[in-house]
């Protein structure tokens, strides 16, 4: 029987949804049910990650420190995981003190043609005995021999799987096979992959991606996460037990918890809506929907073509500061007619 | 350095060069010049030339070039500040003139890390090919130079087209030249192959060793390799990981019986020959984590998370530095992983 | 006029790029180009301009001392840290473009007169040339300031090896640059890498929370400091002026290279080797009019 891993992203992309207001009740109910259903690997953090709470990409109502140990206490079979982008958040201010509030699991994240920024992260992380991933978001702006390439490098500098992200929706199932089934091939660590739902492809995508050969893969209760939202956790571990994968989870209890985060913690329902949809088609980051939108407000523009010129201009995460910049320009074109 | 570390490495000197240090007599009085000085190999080799001076008289002065030259100085200064040993801080890629008087030269001058391989393949290749080349134009003009010896890779054997149990030194394998990891071991090919090309035009009298995998004193336990993490997480009662399924076939030499093997290949190996450099006796991934975890006395587990089926064997064979040089190995996987361990602890405390 | 004679130590992309802008200064000569080997391409650039080279490093300059006034130091971190002491005992200024930080931070725009008296001056980071001037306008002009926060995103080809390792290093100087300006005693600093092809600008975007803006204030120091700096960075542009919205202060600047020796999509080398010879330049008036 295949074994998939699920790594669940809910308290950490689903931060985005919540424009980074996650609270310790939050923290507390969802990692309580998720450890109940035997849900591998709990993330929890803000949605960019540790050291990422900023101006730039939004403010955690919580510190690092107080989501982890919150998160940590409630714990006791599920491994508790951080997403780290270099960039955001260093060795010495960031890294270091997470290992105090036990973290078992680091991906270290970069944009999906950056990976040597991950080398002293992933070396960091090993040398405390912890499991490192590395991650590459944003797959979909890369063909599938750079993205070899660049998780080559991740496997050196010891990463233990290689995740890449579908960070804007924006993967058909042909398109995951291709990448995943290369990869797959040629990696010594097992590869995994993390959905987005804006082209409502959220499953399906993680089903080719597990045929394909990925061997973990990232989910949401409910699909609580950035823009569409990602591949929904307990849709995915009835999906994978039909097709005779297993995941370990227990299928009532991932119900259970589903339910807990659409009652307790979010505030709508994750759905595609217009602008996650062309937040897919133009292939810019789920994670700038919030932005967009608050954007689109303020410079009295329509949010479809901030989306559209972001794609445009081939943005990358952590860019947020280019949606003013793009709202701007657009409200003086229609001022000037 | 502990005093108990340093005995343990004299002792370890001391059993490889047993009751007949005539085997290097070849060295006496000579003068080696060590590129990559002071690494792992640099080390070791400053190691066992002062045992040899020490215990021996042998008399044999070292220079050691390498980049960074006072990290070795505040790691050893035991070495750093033999009289008989000369630091030289340079580029192997910017030697211009070598010292008149050297007789011996052994190039070890680049990382075996493959963090930096991927990270900076730029610099890794141009230090291999031009470092290597820059090298033997210099010793080219040299008067009294007995022999070079080049420290290639193992890895040059790339991939082997059918399985064997040990790699032979004649055995051709492949290598993808299209993929960032074929790096270090294509560039380590194109050096052998200068070598080669040198031995011919300039009839620069050069050996080569092949190295494979080593373990012990003076390794640094953050590389990225298998057996160093599982000593680490041992040491430091996190458990121990295997991706695969745990029957990768690897080997694993002590330094010591390295640096003796490096020397004897320097004095007796013949001109224009390749010899692999590691210990015949393979292991399982899963076998070398058991015995670690046995030999640490630790709390963690061996987790093996058959994520990758992987039968793959990378063992040299040792027939013929055996039967020409007659050098076997002294010290036994087990004895190995259990020095190794007690040089770790010793590092760690400190 | 008279030109003071400097050296560049270190051949790689910023010595080399440098050494262009020397060629174009009125007030500066470069009398020796130093690296490490002399087939490098920073070298073989220098030779072909004419240019005296050395590939002897830090030697070169101890065995001529007099050959100039002024270091511009592009090695490493480590480096620098053995060649401060020698170059001080020559009695020589050196402007140290490496992370070493051990002498004073400068950002030409802010604090110039108050480096000459120093003999050892540290340009901090591109990001740090780009972002400070703005966060110190902010502390200048702001009653209270609660937060900066500073932003840059560069072309993936013009971050090199060394820049990627050193990641971190770069946020801590920037961040401990962006404190030390505006004062404010908490800040952020974030680097972002773009692969688009044809490669971006460097663009860099300052945020603050400031809770009673000031918002005329600001614009007028903005102006005034982008003025300032254009001076010496020609391509220094304010593409979104100070702005509030949504509760934070955000303003933006790009910064386009000058293509002397990478394209001109090296805005962040650039910027930083403007602001230094900017200060070598200072120093050469100051010569001249016997202020120093």
């Amino acid at each position: 029987m295949k074994k998939v891993i699920i790594s669940d992203a809910t308290l950490r992309d689903g931060s985005h949804a919540l424009f980074h207001k996650l609270t310790k009740e939050h923290i507390v109910a969802y990692a309580l049910a998720a450890d109940a259903a035997g849900i591998p690997i709990v993330e929890v953090g803000h949605g960019n990650g540790l050291g990422a709470s900023s101006l730039q990409v939004g403010l955690s109502l919580l510190d690092d420190r107080e989501m982890l140990e919150t998160a940590r206490k409630h714990l006791s079979r599920s491994r508790l995981g951080i997403h780290v982008i270099p960039g955001f958040a260093t060795i010495n201010n960031d890294l270091r003190f997470a290992f105090d509030y036990g973290v078992d699991v680091v991906r270290v994240a970069s944009h999906c043609t950056e990976a040597d920024i991950t080398e002293r992260h992933i070396s960091y992380t090993r040398e405390q005995g912890k499991e490192a991933y590395g991650v590459l978001m944003m797959s979909h702006m890369a063909n599938k021999e750079v993205l070899l390439d660049e998780a080559l490098k991740m496997q050196a500098y010891g990463a233990e799987a290689v995740i890449i992200m579908d960070s804007a929706g924006a993967y058909l199932p042909h398109d995951v096979q291709d990448r995943v089934g290369h990869l797959a091939a040629n990696l010594k660590v097992p590869v995994g992959f993390h959905a987005h739902n804006n082209l409502g492809m959220g499953i399906a995508n993680s089903v080719a991606a597990v045929e394909a050969g990925a061997r973990i893969i990232d989910g949401a209760s409910r699909g609580f996460g950035a823009g569409a939202g990602n591949a929904q956790l307990e849709v995915m571990v009835a999906v994978f037990a039909r097709l005779g994968i297993e995941t370990g989870i227990d299928l009532y209890r991932a119900l259970d918890a589903a339910d807990i985060v659409e009652r307790e913690i979010m505030e709508t329902t994750p759905y595609i809506s217009s602008v996650s949809l062309v937040s897919g088609l133009s292939g810019v980051f789920s994670g700038f929907a919030r932005h967009v939108n608050l954007a689109a407000k303020e410079y009295d523009v329509d949010a479809r073509d901030i989306f559209f010129e972001l794609g445009a201009r081939k943005v990358v995460g952590g860019q947020e500061d280019k949606i003013v910049e793009v709202a701007m320009e657009l409200q003086q074109k229609i001022k000037r007619g | 350095m502990d005093n108990h570390l340093r005995e343990m490495i004299t002792a370890d000197c001391q059993e490889v060069v047993g009751p007949s240090p005539e085997a290097l007599d070849k060295l006496r009085n000579r003068q080696v010049f060590v590129t990559g000085g002071t690494g792992f190999v640099g080390t070791w080799i400053a190691e066992l030339v002062i045992f040899l001076n020490d215990h021996h008289n042998f008399g044999t002065s070292l220079i050691l070039l390498a980049r960074d030259i006072d990290a070795f100085r505040i790691k050893t200064p035991h070495l750093a500040e033999r009289k008989e040993i000369r630091l030289l801080s340079s580029d192997v890629r910017n030697i211009i003139d070598l010292p008149a008087d050297v007789n011996y030269i052994i190039h070890a001058a680049a990382t075996p890390d493959n963090r930096q391989h991927m990270s900076t393949p730029l610099a890794v290749m141009e230090t291999i090919t031009r470092g290597t080349a820059t090298l033997l134009d210099a010793a080219a003009t040299l008067q009294s130079l007995s022999a070079i010896l080049n420290i290639s890779s193992g890895q040059i054997y790339g991939r082997q087209c059918c399985a064997t149990p040990t790699i032979t030194e004649d055995a051709v394998g492949s290598l993808p030249c299209n993929t960032i990891t074929s790096v270090y071991p294509e560039a380590k090919r194109y050096a052998e192959t200068l070598c080669s090309a040198y031995w011919s035009c300039c009839k620069l009298p050069i050996v080569t060793a092949r190295p494979f995998a080593f373990i012990g004193p003076y390794q640094s336990l953050d590389k990225p390799w298998a057996i160093n993490n599982f000593i680490r997480d041992a040491l430091t009662d996190n458990d121990i990981r295997i991706i695969s399924n745990g029957m990768p076939v690897r080997s694993y030499m002590y330094p010591s019986d390295m640096a003796y093997w490096l020397l004897r290949m320097l004095v007796d190996g013949a001109s224009g020959q390749a010899y692999n450099l590691g210990s015949p006796y393979g292991i399982t991934l899963r076998d070398v984590a058991e015995k670690v975890k046995a030999y640490a006395n630790t709390t963690a587990e061996v987790v093996i998370k058959q994520m990758h089926p992987d039968n793959s064997v990378f063992v040299p064979d040792n027939g013929l530095v055996s039967s020409t040089l007659g050098l076997e190995i002294k010290v036994p996987i087990d004895e190995t992983l259990k020095r190794s361990l007690r040089w770790f602890r010793g590092a760690f405390r400190r | 006029m008279k030109k003071l004679k400097v050296a560049i130590l270190g051949s790689g992309n910023i010595g080399t790029d440098l050494l262009y802008k020397v060629l174009r200064s009125s007030r500066l000569e470069c009398s020796l180009f130093v690296g490490r080997n002399l087939s490098s391409k920073g070298m073989s650039r220098a030779l072909s301009l004419g240019i005296s080279v050395s590939d002897k490093g830090i030697q070169a300059i101890q065995d001529n001392p007099e050959c100039c006034h002024i270091v511009f130091d592009c090695t490493s971190a480590m480096s620098h840290k053995i060649h401060s002491p020698i170059l001080a005992g020559l009695g020589i200024i050196v402007i140290d473009l490496t992370p070493a930080k051990l002498g004073p931070f400068c950002i030409p725009a802010i604090n110039l007169d108050a480096c000459l008296g120093d003999v050892n001056v540290n340009m901090i980071t591109c990001g740090g040339q780009a972002s400070i001037p703005l966060a110190y306008v902010i502390g200048q002009t702001q009653q209270q300031v609660d937060y900066i926060e500073v932003v840059s995103t560069i072309a993936s080809k013009s971050a090199g090896p060394a820049t990627r390792l050193n990641l971190d290093e770069y946020i801590e100087t920037t961040e401990k640059g962006v404190k030390m300006f505006s004062g404010c005693g908490k800040a952020k600093a974030i680097l972002n890498l773009n692969p688009a092809e044809p490669c971006i600008d460097m663009q860099t975007t300052v945020y603050a929370t400031v809770p009673k803006i000031d918002l005329p204030a600001l614009k007028e120091g903005i102006a005034i400091m982008v003025e300032k700096i254009q001076r010496y960075v020609p391509s220094y542009n304010l593409i979104i002026p100070p702005t509030y919205e949504n509760n934070r202060v955000i303003m933006s600047v790009r910064v386009k290279g000058m293509g002397d020796f990478l394209p001109s999509y090296a805005g962040n080398l650039d910027i930083i080797n403007c602001a230094a010879i900017a200060v070598a330049e200072e120093f050469a008036m100051a010569r001249i009019e016997g202020r120093q």
